[in-house]
């Protein structure tokens, strides 16, 4: 090609000067002065062998030292052959039943991979209904437990050929029923079709054999008053949805008390104020309750007067009535005139009216009945028809078998998944009649107390490795299907039963026999394992006829109250960790008492009152003597509201067999029950106790219990939100804002709101942002040491009252008599991360750590962190948590996170943080990651309730609404214009993303104690 | 350098000293073998400073959890300790600087001996916003704003403790500059006095070729004079900032617009108390007294009782401020400062800082040795608390009423604290050692006896 432009490249070429036209050619116009370098003296590139041989052996030694370090090798292998359904990294879910306690919950089962790693409520459940407890929550881990055993148990030490022991067995059974000696299976209530039916399949195998029903807490009382009542030896279905005026006397029916998940969503519709009406609900008992603190009325009452006050009851509601009296002499009033004020309220409310009792005892609760009959209750809020099915457990029974053991008349034993040897009160007697027997087995899937005095022990699957059937409550079937192959070499107990009674092998197994049994209608069974529920029709509740005679009922009433008031021991079930059979999970001692707010240990509720005419004080160690038994070395807990002359001791402590975490912690209050008219007591007369001097602190996640006045946990009465909604939330504080808003207006911004009025303080969402966040377990110490980790906490607030209103400043109080302490209300206030829009953790982080979203969330980025703690202080919810410590893989927290077994628990979504950083919480940023990607991946727009936090899901009364604020027709748009919805702390100009609604109380207005302006 | 002879002022330096006397009395202690008193002095700092690397070392290999600091008090004795030494450190600066400006000529027998204790200070104070962090190994380089691979991650320049990073840095290189400026003709007299080949060697590099020539002297002036320039706002900025890490904050208790002017008169206050022991102490153990006069601790005793007045003027406004806010949060707080569980810190705090100096307004008490130092260690006392009640007070019990707690410190704590004492006096002891305490060169300028 011709080139018409000329450029050149200097003045040189233009002038084509001879000395550049000779150098044109050359590649670098000026020569390269090679010779002179490579021939400069100073300058010696060629290296000799000498030197070869140091830049080789330094290579060599740094290679060497750098591969010194040893890496651990990590293992990540992929699906040889991909399951069918299973997407690495998707989460897969199941329908199955809880297995925490006895409800039979139905719940969905997360699974990553294989593992299940989150239990939530199954909506289809009409006990759950979409929520969960925190025992149920806390399950999970158990499957988990590192204590488990591994392999079945002969004589104590391991044996891992189950048929090796099945011939043992088989063989001394057989001999057992061809010498006429009794056999007898020890169960928990069964409500399992399939179960029930190997049962009868053994007993035809072993006719010697019967089943003898052993729960650890006994509604016996309720069984046998109906059967004295009504005929039927059940549990009625209470529906507390359909009560307006609710009377309980102790029933923790919130916390602990039968059904208490199904309750909470029952009892929970009827507290919202925003139709101008609440139930009213009120709670006579000693100790405090979590139902207690809940009630709108709550009135201290010794428990052993129960009887009397229930005469009374009863009495004034007949008045109202224009029935007959009982006609004893002995009436009683609760202060306040609360029994006749509650009679009124019952009466007004006819039909739709519950009273309830804790009481164990048949008299009282046939009183409870003959009340209830009175108020037409039946048929509505009771319902005999479509009775429960969750205890059926009747001391007689157990007393029997207890008597033939000891007797020597029974030579075999099994106890399945049932350990009355710690949770019997008198396991001595227990103890003793077991050496008679020449078999004993255990299905427990830890060495407990009871399996470690078994010859055999054959470890059950966990409920997430098993199949079954349950019927909680009559016409509700509630599947349980296995989520992971069994961690451990365990088999299923209702398959040990059918192979011991001769069933082949492919029968026996529990997959089969279960859907054997199911096998009338294949379509119940597909649909019914889908859904985890198939449900019958359920019966047309109807008004049974009375049969008791009530006069003589009272009688013996007025016979067994006792004459003069000496202390008495009140023996209770607290939340979480109920009656100890989940001793060995960390979460349940972790996660706070809801009353109390003790972790880790029992105590011994003592009223103000007491404490002082005894001279004890908190965390005094004493020992307490009732009924013949003494505890030693128990500390001591000033609860207020607790009826004066009671005392409390939670069950579930004390085990002596458990694993790492439930061994020796607490102390065992099960030997302070007794049998009182053929039903075990949970009440002790005479109480004396002595103290030790010594003292130990318990650990307390709060220890200030009243909010001094302050005005960021807001409530009022009934009447006053009708005749303004707007009540205690008329001014808004948050006028002024120094700082630019931020613009949310695309996209999503997220917002909570959480009812004070719906909040029971149950700790559901507590237990399950520790799984779902994978937080860690820091121990007794470190809360002693007020470092626990949890990124939602619950607080409890105290008021207490006075003549002139209801107190909360601790120096008002202290000016009180120490009476004051009796009569309280609490509040809950669920506490977590409030996201602020002008977060002042942001702008204090000097490295960036902790930043803002545009979807208003605040971000913690943990690899940035680098732990100045400034945003703790800065943090005027104290939400913000700091890794003191490396939590896991560390043996000084000898919890799940040190051992690969109890890790596999942890969310793979969430990270494990390492010591040294802050977290809290993410208003769980995986969930709504995982909800915006399944709506893309769908190609729709996000939808209401596509995004839940674990605590929302978790919750059962329905408290913690999360959502998008920039979707108008979302629950919490609507929920954040609600009247009653006021953020915590607005003064401070923050702008907290969640907002908290005024609890309002179905109460006479009484002042409140000065509020600031 | 002139010098007015005022018939009714004292002579600054007394007992006749000549040329030779100071500089043969100032070089003493540097050129005799140790005392028994220094080995003494030196071997208890340094086992002091030896359970600062073991508690350190604990921590840091552990965890800041053998600390007892908790979920609403996350920062306990560490930052106590830390704004406790930074103020300290002021006074140096302080006599240095400002009175250098103002030609307060007495300031030139103490200026050396408190620049060094700022210097020291400094590093004593720096221990604490490094080891609190809770990964320190990444933490102690991504606070500075250096450019990195991590696309746009930088520092946050709203945050307090970034300010705190660049003022303290400052405030110790400027410090060091300045003190190792003056040092220089003082080095080369040792230099010039050297015996042995070693001692030589060393003052002899350190002195950078000092000749003592006019021209050199003439520079020195000016040097010294555009660092004390330089240093002047530092004095106010240092504390000023530190105090801000509390002010920007929204804890009641710490968001006080008070706090800048609050803090630098209490660091001057604390600081000229650690000045005050430590040259009591000096002057006796090293015969200082003609130097380190009457005069001096004096004037020194009146700072103190000018700063301590306005420190507890500043508690008695913060109190009022409280209470006329109509906030009922910071109103608890104080409140609570008073008359809450730490009652006993705030009240030894208001009885040291506040009360305690006034007895200044008494020259007997000006003017006693002995008791000058019982009452320095009271200042130092006292300016401990202020900073405990400051912050831990307020964090203990902030909004929330469920999220108040207790705190006391762990030994790991306590152990670190002692540990910085002895960090400071094994530096100081070092000092005395190596370099003159008393500023010869400029203390000749103002000597009444010409020879």
């Amino acid at each position: 090609m011709e080139q018409n432009n000329q450029y050149w490249k200097g003045i040189e070429e233009a002038e084509k000067q001879p000395e550049f036209l000779q150098t044109k050619g050359n590649e670098f116009h000026e020569a390269l002065p090679l010779e002179e370098v490579l021939n400069a003296t100073d300058l010696d590139l060629s290296s000799n062998r000498r030197d070869f041989l140091k830049f080789f052996g330094f290579s060599v030694s740094a290679v060497a030292l750098a591969a010194c370090q040893k890496t651990p090798v990590k293992y990540a292998i992929p699906y040889v052959v991909k399951p069918e359904n299973i997407t690495p990294g998707n989460a897969n879910y199941y329908a199955s039943t809880c297995g925490g306690c006895n409800s039979g919950c139905g719940i969905l089962v997360k699974t990553r991979e294989g593992r299940p790693i989150k239990l939530d409520g199954n909506e289809l459940s009409p006990l759950s209904q979409g929520a969960t407890c925190a025992t149920g929550q806390a399950s999970i881990l158990s499957l988990y437990d590192i204590n488990r055993l591994a392999n079945p148990l002969k004589d104590g030490k391991e044996e891992k050929e189950w048929s090796k022991l099945d011939s043992e067995i088989t063989s001394k059974l057989a001999n057992i029923a061809s010498s006429n000696g009794g056999i007898r299976i020890v169960i928990k209530t069964s409500n399992s079709p399939s179960f029930d039916k190997a049962l009868v399949a053994f007993k035809t195998k072993y006719p010697t054999t019967e089943v003898v029903v052993y729960d650890p807490i006994s509604y016996s009382g309720i069984l046998l008053a109906n059967e004295k009542s009504f005929g039927k030896r059940v549990i009625p279905s209470y529906n507390f949805d359909k009560a307006e005026v609710i009377v309980s006397f102790g029933a923790d029916f919130l916390g602990t008390w039968i059904s208490p998940v199904e309750f909470t969503k029952q009892w929970v519709t009827n507290r919202n104020p925003k139709g101008g009406k609440l139930s009213k609900h009120f709670q006579f008992e000693s100790t405090l309750s979590l139902t207690g603190t809940n009630a709108d009325v709550r009135v201290p009452m010794r428990e052993s007067k129960e009887g009397i006050y229930l005469i009374s009851l009863y009495n004034e509601i007949a008045k109202l009535a224009g029935n007959a009296q009982l006609a004893v002499t002995q009436n009683a009033e609760l202060a306040g005139n609360a029994i006749k004020n509650s009679a009124k309220e019952l009466f007004a409310a006819k039909g739709k009216s519950l009273v309830i009792s804790k009481s164990n005892n048949i008299n009282n609760q046939t009183i409870v009945n003959g009340i209830n009959i009175m108020l037409g209750n039946y048929g509505t809020t009771i319902d005999l028809d479509n009775y429960s099915n969750q205890s059926k457990f009747v001391e007689a029974d157990f007393e029997k078998f207890i008597n033939d053991l000891s007797s020597g008349s029974i030579k075999g034993v099994i106890f399945i998944n049932s350990n009355p040897v710690y949770s019997y009160h008198n396991s001595t007697k227990l103890v003793e009649g077991l050496k008679k027997a020449t078999l004993v087995v255990s299905t427990s899937d830890q060495n407990d107390e009871t399996s470690d005095l078994a010859g055999y022990v054959c470890p059950d699957n966990h409920f997430l490795e098993s199949w079954g059937d349950a019927e909680p409550k009559a016409g509700v079937y509630s599947f349980t299907q296995p989520t992971i192959a069994p961690v451990f070499n365990s088999r299923q107990a209702i398959e040990s039963l059918l192979l011991w009674s001769g069933t082949p092998a492919n029968e026996a197994n529990a997959y089969n026999y279960i859907k054997t049994n199911w096998a009338a209608d294949a379509t119940i069974w597909n649909n019914a394992i889908h859904d985890g529920i198939y449900l019958k029709p359920a019966s047309i509740a109807s008004v049974p006829s009375f049969a008791a005679n009530l006069t003589e009922v009272a009688f013996a009433v007025v016979a067994d109250a006792p004459k003069s008031d000496t202390p008495e021991l009140i023996i209770y079930q607290k939340v979480g960790v109920r009656d100890g059979s989940q001793a060995n999970n960390p979460w349940l001692h972790e996660v706070p008492d809801p009353v109390s707010k003790v972790c880790y240990d029992n105590y011994v509720s003592v009223s103000k009152t007491e404490a002082q005419s005894k001279g004890i004080k908190q965390d005094d160690l004493i020992n307490i003597s009732a009924g013949g038994y003494t505890l030693k070395n128990i500390p001591v807990l000033i609860q207020p509201g607790q009826a004066s002359g009671t005392y409390a001791i939670a069950l579930g402590y004390g085990r002596t067999q458990s694993g790492k975490v439930g061994k020796d912690l607490g102390k065992n209050a099960y030997p302070f029950l007794k049998l009182a008219n053929g039903t075990t007591s949970y009440s002790n007369a005479g109480v004396s106790i002595e103290t030790t001097g010594d003292t130990y602190k318990l650990a307390q996640t709060q220890t200030h219990h009243t909010i001094e006045g302050r005005d960021y946990i807001r409530e009022a009465s009934l009447d006053e939100y009708n005749k303004n909604p707007f009540v205690r939330n008329e001014n808004k504080t948050d006028l002024v804002s120094l700082w630019e808003e931020y613009d949310y207006s695309t996209g999503h911004k997220w917002g909570m709101a959480i009812d004070l009025n719906a909040c029971t303080g149950c700790g559901a969402c507590v237990v399950s942002c520790h799984i779902e966040n994978n937080v860690p377990v820091v121990g007794r110490d470190e809360i002693r040491l007020r470092r626990e980790m949890h990124w939602i906490r619950i607080d409890r607030y105290y008021s207490f009252y006075s003549p002139e209103a209801y107190l909360t400043k601790e120096d008002d109080i202290e000016k009180e008599k120490a009476d004051i302490y009796d009569n309280i209300r609490v509040v809950h206030a669920p506490v977590m991360c409030q996201h602020c829009a002008h977060a002042p953790c942001e702008t204090v982080c000097p490295v960036l750590a902790t930043t803002h979203s545009a979807e208003g969330l605040n971000q913690m980025t943990y690899n940035r962190c680098i732990g100045t703690k400034y945003c703790g202080n800065n943090c005027p919810y104290k939400v913000r948590r700091f890794n003191w410590f490396r939590y896991n893989d560390n043996d000084a927290f000898d919890n799940h996170f040190n051992n690969d077994l109890g890790k596999m628990v942890i969310n793979p979504d969430v990270t494990v943080r390492t010591r040294g950083v802050m977290e809290k919480c993410s208003f769980c940023v995986q969930r709504i990651q995982a909800g915006k990607l399944s709506a893309k991946r769908d190609g729709r727009k996000m939808k209401d309730g596509d995004v839940k936090t674990a605590c929302a899901a978790a919750c059962p009364s329905n408290a913690i609404v999360f959502g998008d604020m920039n979707d108008p027709n979302s629950e919490i748009s609507k929920l954040y214009k609600n009247e009653r919805s006021y953020h915590m702390l607005e003064e401070v100009g923050i702008k907290p993303s969640v907002v908290y609604m005024t609890k309002i109380r179905n109460v006479e207005p009484l002042k409140l104690t000065e509020k600031h302006s | 350098m002139s010098v007015i002879d005022a018939a009714i002022r004292p002579p600054l330096i007394q007992g006749g000293k000549t040329y030779t006397d100071v500089t043969t009395d100032i070089c003493r202690p540097l050129e005799n073998k140790p005392t028994r008193m220094w080995w003494i002095g030196f071997t208890l700092s340094f086992l002091c400073l030896l359970i600062l690397f073991a508690t350190l070392f604990w921590t840091v290999w552990t965890g800041i959890g053998v600390w007892n600091i908790n979920k609403s008090v996350m920062w306990g004795w560490d930052i106590t300790n830390f704004v406790f030494w930074i103020g300290i450190g002021h006074a140096g600066t302080l006599i240095s600087a400002i009175l250098l400006l103002f030609r307060q000529k007495w300031r030139m027998s103490i200026n050396r001996s408190a620049e060094a204790m700022t210097i020291f200070a400094v590093m004593c104070a720096a221990v604490f916003p490094f080891f609190h962090m809770g990964r320190i190994w990444v933490g102690i380089y991504w606070v500075f704003p250096l450019p990195n691979a991590f696309g746009s991650l930088w520092v946050n320049f709203n945050s307090p403790l970034l300010w705190d990073v660049f003022a303290i840095s400052t405030y110790f290189s400027v410090s060091l500059v300045f003190w190792y400026l003056g040092l220089i003709p003082d080095i080369a007299t040792i230099r010039d006095r050297s015996t042995t080949k070693a001692r030589k060697y060393w003052y002899n590099f350190f002195a950078m070729g000092w000749t003592g020539s006019v021209r050199t002297w003439a520079r020195y002036e000016v040097v010294s004079l555009i660092l004390a320039g330089i240093s002047t706002p530092l004095v106010l900025s240092v504390h000023t900032i530190v105090s801000m890490d509390f002010a920007t904050s929204i804890v009641p208790g710490w968001h006080t617009t008070i706090f800048p002017p609050y803090f630098v008169a209490g660091a001057i206050f604390s600081g000229f108390g650690m000045v005050l022991t430590l040259l009591l102490v000096a002057r006796k153990v090293l015969n200082y007294e003609n130097y380190i006069t009457i005069g001096h601790l004096e004037a020194m005793a009146k700072v103190v009782m000018l700063t301590g007045t306005m420190v507890g003027l500043a508690y008695i406004t913060e109190f009022f401020i409280a209470w006329y806010s109509g906030f009922e949060y910071e109103q608890y707080a104080f409140m609570n400062r008073a008359f809450g569980p730490y009652w006993w810190a705030y009240w030894t705090m208001m009885s040291c800082n506040l009360i305690a100096p006034q007895v200044f307004w008494f020259k007997w008490a000006r003017t006693t040795p002995w008791f000058l130092f019982m009452m320095s260690i009271i200042v130092n006392v006292g300016m401990w608390f202020e900073r405990f009640v400051i912050i831990v007070t307020s964090l203990h019990r902030d909004y929330l009423t469920s999220s108040w707690v207790m705190y006391s410190a762990s030994w790991v704590e306590v152990g670190i604290f002692v540990g910085t004492f002895g960090l400071f006096f094994t530096l100081f002891f070092v000092f005395c050692r190596f370099l003159p305490v008393i500023n010869m060169a400029e203390v000749k300028g103002i000597l009444k006896n010409k020879e």
